[in-house]
């Protein structure tokens, strides 16, 4: 502080500047490195079902609805099987269609839908049943059975209903 | 007529609000104070109206009107009192409520302050903030998503939603209440959003005064010295809300975590993050002079992020766990958000060349030099998080594809900055406010860094950790909880054989002396406990999934569970418990017994899962019940996980809030002087 010549606060502000600096960079290193070896790409049933091989490998975040009939889950092996059909990406097309308890709904019942097999190694949990949301983290294996090391349920449940039923019927 | 009272109480609140907001620019305007006072009066009513809201509210949970229909989605016949109190903040509208209640009661500090003459300036445009603030809250309140509403029968035979009595309806009362979620009837679900909330709306009041400094053209640090107790209880408040949140989580969300880097958990972190750097960075300010336009830019930046966390948590944008309700309240946040941020930011950029300093920090091994650094840390790791939550918003704009990214992610990038953070605080008691006697560190450092070795050789032989990284953070935490240590007790040494005092006195009189010193370092003891547990599950977790029949047993972590039976029993309301015994032993000694349960709503098609949990300072034995055989009952699949070093967090928290406690003690020796000066009243004043 004492040491007010310019010179001196420049050469100061300079450490300054090129500390900082390399720091910033080795954290602008520290996220690229990261991304490559963790980014999720997110898709659709659809469009994954359509890229045919193209992802396979890749790490990838999968959203559909559960179809009910199909899970199975075997104590033994601790794996679990079930299908997804295909839902819109986009919060907003969902919201178009109807809603998200409406759009799972329909994605169950229209056997046309494009359907994926995920498999996880792990429990049921509370949340799997026909027609919840589920959002799937893992990859595609080469025979098109999603192997899924991350699954996230969301159901639209009765909370989210306005009325009550007493008040409906 | 509770909920009529609660409405009207309500409505005369956001009257007052906006009467206030226009008082101030009157008086702005016209430069006169009267107006000013007026809408100061008119701060200190809103706050017993808005009470009186929320009290009726209160009543009503309390009661179980059902036919109010936020009574109706949060409560239910069989909750206890207490539960029917944390209902609350159990839904959407109510915790907004809360909010707006929470926030009139910190504006308060406006309204009653007693203002000193050379202050007054500042006062008008605080003001303004406050009432904009308040408005826009209780705007929410009453219009968008009003608490208040009551079933109703109308004469056609239709059914409506509406808080007063429409013509000629007549009320419906549902016969029960739909319940609180059960994943929210939880002794941390009931600490945790209250004390989140006090560190969100606590910024209020330095980011108000910040304002008044620079919209009224000051370039003094006064605000900073008004604003210092309210920084310091809203950051420890933001803490105690981030951890009861991971506690909360580790004994009910079952998945043997703590943490899961969900973005409404990040979006509570940014704010404590910037925060973080606002104390520090004030501190510099304090004996520098300088950093007068970072301290503002970081205050700003804070309560910014304080709305943003709160748009994230209640508008449901994103999906998280937090996602209890969706809303509409999205687009109004969002645009309030903008309005404040773009405006606030807009006056610093006005003001930016009125705030320069002459003081330049020096480039050497100093208290300043650390402190910057760690400023550096720390919003890296806030941009960092930040692109963590908008990278796949801005992976679809850029490539058409959504590209997210996870847990991994965030731990591969934060983890280190993270531990280089904890071992700067370790490193700053070694250093000096300036010039630091090089030749002393070194000795220090031979002496230190060597004893330090001892945490991660007692990890290694006693524990029989082999992991590299983890041994290595170890270390440097260790290093850090000693040097601290070293710091407090070489001034105890000091103090004992200076004045010969007894040794208890001798061990409260450094703390006496300076409260925010030994607060502080309490408090930075606390923050290195926490990573210590941090880095013991993050680092040192094991898991196992084992279906085992009754009798049969799995080994983890040095420790055997063996599974005893189930018990099945139905409690009140129809919930069906099943509760499993898993003895633990250890090389053949028995050490206790876990009890995981699953609980079963049917009537909500709810199940909750709470782990078994045993825990002692060196690891948590913690067991989840998956899935059992109904019929046979004598099989069960069991998740269990061997946690070490977790109760280290809970008690480093404990340590934290202490400190700041400490800090916040009246009567600190530091720059009394600001305290003296004459205190005149404001009003009949006239404004400069």
């Amino acid at each position: 502080m004492s040491d007010s010549s310019p010179s001196a606060n420049n050469s100061n502000r300079l450490k300054f500047l090129i500390g900082g600096g390399l720091f910033l960079i080795a954290v602008i290193f520290m996220v690229i490195s990261a991304t490559r070896a963790t980014a999720e790409f997110f898709m659709t049933v659809g469009e994954l079902q359509s890229s045919g091989t193209e992802h396979t490998g890749q790490n990838l975040r999968v959203s559909g609805a559960v179809v009910g009939d199909s899970i199975a889950y075997d104590p033994e092996s601790g794996q679990l099987q079930f299908l997804i059909a295909h839902i819109p990406g986009d919060d907003d097309q969902i919201k178009q269609q109807g809603g998200l308890s409406y759009v799972l709904h329909r994605a169950v019942v229209d056997e046309q839908n494009p359907r994926l097999t995920i498999r996880y190694q792990g429990s049921p949990p509370d949340m799997l049943r026909d027609e919840a949301q589920a959002i799937l983290t893992g990859t595609l294996s080469t025979d098109g059975v999603f192997l899924a090391e991350e699954l996230l349920l969301k159901c639209p449940s009765k909370y989210e209903e306005a009325l009550p039923e007493q008040v409906e019927n | 007529m509770m909920a009529t009272l609660g409405y009207l109480t309500l409505a005369l609140a956001f009257l007052l609000a906006v009467y206030g907001l226009l008082a101030v620019l009157l008086g702005l305007i016209q430069k006169t104070v009267p107006w000013i006072e007026s809408a100061r009066l008119a701060l200190l009513l809103i706050f017993p109206l808005v009470t009186i809201s929320i009290a009726s509210l209160v009543f009503l949970l309390v009661e179980l009107r059902f036919d109010v229909a936020y009574v109706y989605s949060v409560t239910s016949l069989e909750m206890p009192l207490y539960l029917r109190l944390t209902a609350l903040w159990g839904g959407q509208s109510g915790s907004l409520l809360f909010w707006s209640w929470l926030l009139a009661g910190f504006s308060l500090y406006f309204g009653v302050h007693k203002w000193r003459n050379d202050d007054a300036d500042l006062l008008p445009y605080a003001l303004l903030v406050v009432f904009f603030t308040l408005g826009f809250f209780l705007m929410l309140n009453l219009f968008m998503e009003p608490p208040f509403e009551r079933f109703w029968h109308l004469p056609d035979g239709s059914r409506v939603l509406s808080v007063l009595k429409p013509q000629g309806a007549w009320l419906l009362t549902p016969a029960d209440g739909q319940g609180l979620n059960p994943l929210l009837r939880h002794p941390g679900m009931i600490w945790h959003p209250p004390a989140l909330y006090l560190g969100f709306v606590g910024f209020i009041v330095p980011f108000a005064l910040a304002i008044g400094s620079l919209a009224s053209g000051r370039r003094d640090r006064r605000w900073l010295e008004l604003s210092r107790p309210w920084t310091l209880i809203a950051w420890v408040f933001l803490s105690l809300g981030l951890v009861l949140g991971m506690r909360w989580a580790y004994d009910i969300l079952g998945w043997g975590g703590y943490w899961g880097w969900d973005p409404v958990e990040i979006a509570a972190l940014l704010p404590w993050l910037s925060s973080t750097a606002l104390i520090h960075t004030a501190l510099l300010q304090e004996r520098r002079d300088g950093y007068a336009r970072w301290n503002l830019a970081l205050v700003l930046l804070t309560f910014a992020l304080v709305i943003f966390g709160t748009f994230i948590t209640r508008s449901g944008v994103l999906s998280s766990v937090h996602s209890f309700a969706g809303s509409d309240i999205g687009l109004p946040m969002l645009i309030y958000t903008a309005l404040l941020s773009l405006s606030a930011l807009g006056l610093l950029v006005y003001r930016w060349r009125d705030l320069r300093s002459s003081h330049e920090p020096e480039f050497t091994f100093s208290k300043e030099t650390l402190t910057l650094f760690a400023n550096l840390i720390l919003l890296s790791i806030l941009m960092v998080c930040f692109l963590g939550v908008i990278y796949p918003i801005l992976s679809e704009l850029i490539t058409d594809t959504q590209i997210t990214v996870g847990p991994a992610w965030y731990k591969r990038i934060t983890g280190p900055l993270f531990i280089l953070l904890v071992f700067l605080v370790g490193v700053c008691p070694l250093a000096a406010w300036s010039g630091t006697n090089l030749v002393r560190l070194k000795k220090r450092l031979l002496i230190v860094l060597p004893i330090s070795l001892l945490v991660p050789l007692v990890a290694w032989f006693s524990g029989g950790v082999r992991h590299g990284v983890v041994l290595a953070a170890l270390w440097l935490a260790g290093f850090s909880v000693l040097t601290l240590l070293a710091d407090y007790a070489g001034r105890v040494a000091t103090d004992w054989r200076r004045k010969e005092q007894h040794p208890a006195a001798a061990l409260w009189a450094p703390i006496r002396r300076n409260h925010r010193r030994y607060g502080g370092l309490l408090v930075h003891l606390g923050i290195v406990l926490m990573s210590i547990g941090i880095i013991g599950i993050e680092g040192l977790q094991q898991e196992t999934q084992a279906t085992l029949a009754i009798g049969e047993a799995v080994d983890l972590g040095g420790y055997t569970f063996r599974f005893e039976g189930l018990d099945h029993r139905e409690e009140q309301a129809g919930w069906l418990v099943t509760e499993a015994r898993l003895a633990i032993s250890s090389e053949g000694d028995p050490v206790g017994t876990l009890y995981p349960v699953r609980e079963i709503y049917p009537n909500m098609g709810m199940a909750v899962t709470l782990p078994g949990l045993q825990s002692n300072l060196a690891v948590d034995l913690y067991a989840i019940l998956v899935d059992w055989q109904p019929i046979s009952q004598d099989q069960a699949t069991f998740r269990i996980f061997y946690n070490p070093l977790v109760t280290w967090l809970w008690i480093g928290a404990g340590l934290l809030t202490a400190g700041v406690v400490v800090a916040l003690l009246p009567g600190s020796s530091r720059r009394k002087d600001v305290q003296t000066v004459q205190v005149e009243p404001l009003a009949g004043q006239k404004l400069r």
